[in-house]
């Protein structure tokens, strides 16, 4: 297991030599036949939802788990985004490629909202002014007859483009499968440069961030906005999948716990642990919905069970089959600069 | 390059900066020293702006940062360090450093996505600098290695690799040698003095260790209850009455000792 986790990861680092976009491209072509490997439609369905729930839980890794700015608001931005879409395409007859950008707009506006509080609480209470928000959302959602009430809006147009309409599964598929690789790729590309690396010192110690020249401010509110982005881009493109429906019980605190659990589950501040986690728990949730309260008993014990007994959560886990590797490839890159510095001026690294 | 004019700063009814003046020439190694609860630390914070000040005025090269943000205090060129340390210790030594380097980073916070190969390049770039700072401080064999797993002398000379990538023109340094054993202490004088020659850096020192303050700075400043009650050369400021007094006590009679015991 070991050998086969570490080779995968020897492999890819051979790709992305090559070219940085080459793995990506190969996982692309990887998934494209999926839809042709299941039974029924209802699988098809499933596999859009789960890249869909990837897409919310990368965004939400963001600025919970590199920023470490504990939201619960998360879910409200995903609400925002599916109801501009489902208002913009059912009131106002918008395509989809207009409401896209718009539903994401929207989120990020919303986005900015929620962050500000994060200027001055922390913790559990940030957790609150959070929850307060998303509250606010789901209850006006809930009460007002423009957005459907509680019997909340349907026959959404499905997407679609030079007269195609993407109405089936199975097309669906091909429209949000590459926008979740390309949203993963960028919470790569992002995290791993020196955004990500403020992101995490903020986390870590926003004092000491601020006086190495931080703007901690700037940069929650980055890590707001960034994760209301990949929010706004999952609720549009949730509103607009068949049946193009959406409820105000698919934006509840439950769906945030949900959402929360692929994040903890995953590996907090975990790229990859975060996509494994959307992909088992939003399973995992298909395969117990009919014991619907007893799953949110099994989703909260996991959570405890999983911060309590593996708190670097499943990626943590293949984080250690990875690490060996990276830290003798970062050992070689490192002597290899010093061999440099120390053939060039000897003097000054003496002592 | 530093002047500080009559700062004050209280904490409800503890005055703890009182009317403080503070000037400091460039390329000078000053001493700020003083008891336990002087107000050196709250002087360290006022400057780097993680409190905001009652009263007075702070000038760096004539660039007024009085009640500025920290980010911005760091950026006109202030770097320092903490007494409790305020490690990233989840992150990799490297990163540490690398965190220092920011305000130098030229790319935007989302150049990574669009502009990969221009990232990448620049990463390369800074992963070398920030090995030769590493190098510098003699920490090169850790860079991958967690913060956490450090010692204290090592997150000690960490403190000053960080501050060193932010490429300063003034150092605070609080407490750079607290909790070190002897050799230790020397070994890290020695190294900020280098770092001091080799950058043409201005550099304030708050130290405990009296000895380190004599040897190491070129004139020393003493607070007592937030206020300046001596400032000079380290030897004059040694023999001063009112710092032997603020550091030893006055020197009670022989019958006031009886009463307090016996009382």
């Amino acid at each position: 297991m070991q050998n086969f986790i570490s080779g995968i990861a020897g492999f890819f680092t051979r790709l992305k030599s090559i070219h940085p976009l080459l793995p990506w491209g190969i996982a692309l072509v990887v998934l494209l036949p999926l839809p042709q490997f299941t039974v029924n439609n209802y699988q098809v369905y499933l596999i859009n939802f789960i890249c869909i729930m990837i897409i919310l839980a990368t965004g939400l890794n963001i600025v919970k788990g590199f920023a470490g700015q504990v939201t619960v608001g998360h879910v409200a931005l995903y609400a925002i985004g599916a109801y501009t879409s489902a208002v913009l395409s059912t009131k106002f007859g918008m395509p989809f490629y207009v409401n896209l950008p718009v539903s994401i707009l929207a989120a990020m506006i919303a986005g900015v909202l929620v962050g500000i509080p994060s200027f001055r609480l922390e913790g559990a209470y940030l957790a609150l002014a959070t929850l307060a928000f998303a509250q606010a959302v789901e209850v006006y959602i809930r009460v007002t007859n423009y957005l459907g009430a509680a019997s909340g809006i349907g026959g959404i147009k499905a997407p679609e483009f030079f007269g195609y309409s993407l109405r089936k599964y199975d097309d669906y598929f091909y429209l949000v499968m590459p926008i979740m690789l390309a949203a993963v790729y960028a919470s790569f590309a992002i995290l791993r440069s020196a955004t990500g690396r403020a992101f995490m010192a903020v986390r870590e110690d926003p004092i000491s961030a601020a006086s190495m020249g931080i703007n901690v401010r700037r940069y929650k509110l980055i890590a707001f906005v960034m994760s209301a982005f990949y929010a706004g881009l999952a609720g549009s493109l949730y509103a607009h999948m068949l049946p193009g429906y959406v409820h105000p019980n698919n934006f509840t605190v439950i769906e945030m716990v949900t959402v929360l659990l692929m994040v903890v589950l995953g590996g907090i501040g975990n790229i990859w642990g975060g996509v494994i986690g959307a992909i088992i728990v939003t399973i995992v949730a298909d395969i117990t919905r009919e014991y619907y309260f007893y799953q949110l008993l099994l989703f909260g014990a996991v959570i405890v069970g999983t911060v309590l007994f593996m708190p670097k959560g499943i990626g943590g886990i293949i984080d250690r089959y990875f690490v060996n590797r990276r830290f003798i490839a970062a050992r070689e890159e490192t002597a290899e600069v010093k061999r440099g510095i120390v053939g060039g001026s000897p003097d000054e690294s003496s002592g | 390059m530093l002047e500080v004019k009559g700062l004050n700063k209280s904490f409800g009814g503890l005055h703890a900066i009182r009317d403080v003046d503070f000037s400091l020439p460039e390329g000078e190694i000053r001493g700020l020293i003083g008891p336990n609860g002087s107000g050196k630390s709250t002087f360290f914070n006022l400057l780097s702006g993680v409190y905001p000040v009652d009263s007075g005025t702070v000038e760096v090269n004539g660039k007024d940062l009085t009640n500025a943000e920290p980010h911005e205090v760091a950026g006109a060129g202030i770097a320092r360090t903490f007494q409790l340390l305020r490690m990233f210790t989840e992150m990799t030594v490297l990163e540490n450093v690398m965190i220092g380097y920011h305000n130098h980073v030229q790319y935007g916070p989302l150049a990574g996505v669009f502009g990969f190969g221009r990232v990448g390049r620049e990463e390369k770039i800074i992963r070398r600098e920030m090995m030769e700072v590493l190098a510098f401080i003699g920490l090169e064999d850790f860079a991958d290695i967690p913060a956490s797993e450090l010692s204290i002398g090592q997150r000690r000379l960490l403190a000053l690799g960080r501050a060193m990538a932010m490429k300063p023109r003034l150092l605070l340094l609080d407490e750079p040698a607290a909790g070190l054993s002897p050799v230790n202490v020397d070994h890290i004088m020695a190294i900020i003095v280098r770092m001091k020659e080799k950058f043409g850096l201005t550099v304030v020192i708050v130290e405990h260790i009296l000895k380190v303050v004599m040897e190491t700075c070129d004139r020393v400043s003493v607070l007592d209850h937030g206020v300046k009650i001596a400032e000079g050369l380290p030897q004059e400021v040694r023999d001063d009455e009112a710092v032997v007094e603020a550091y030893l006590g006055r020197e009670m009679d022989d019958e006031e000792v009886k009463r307090a015991i016996h009382a």
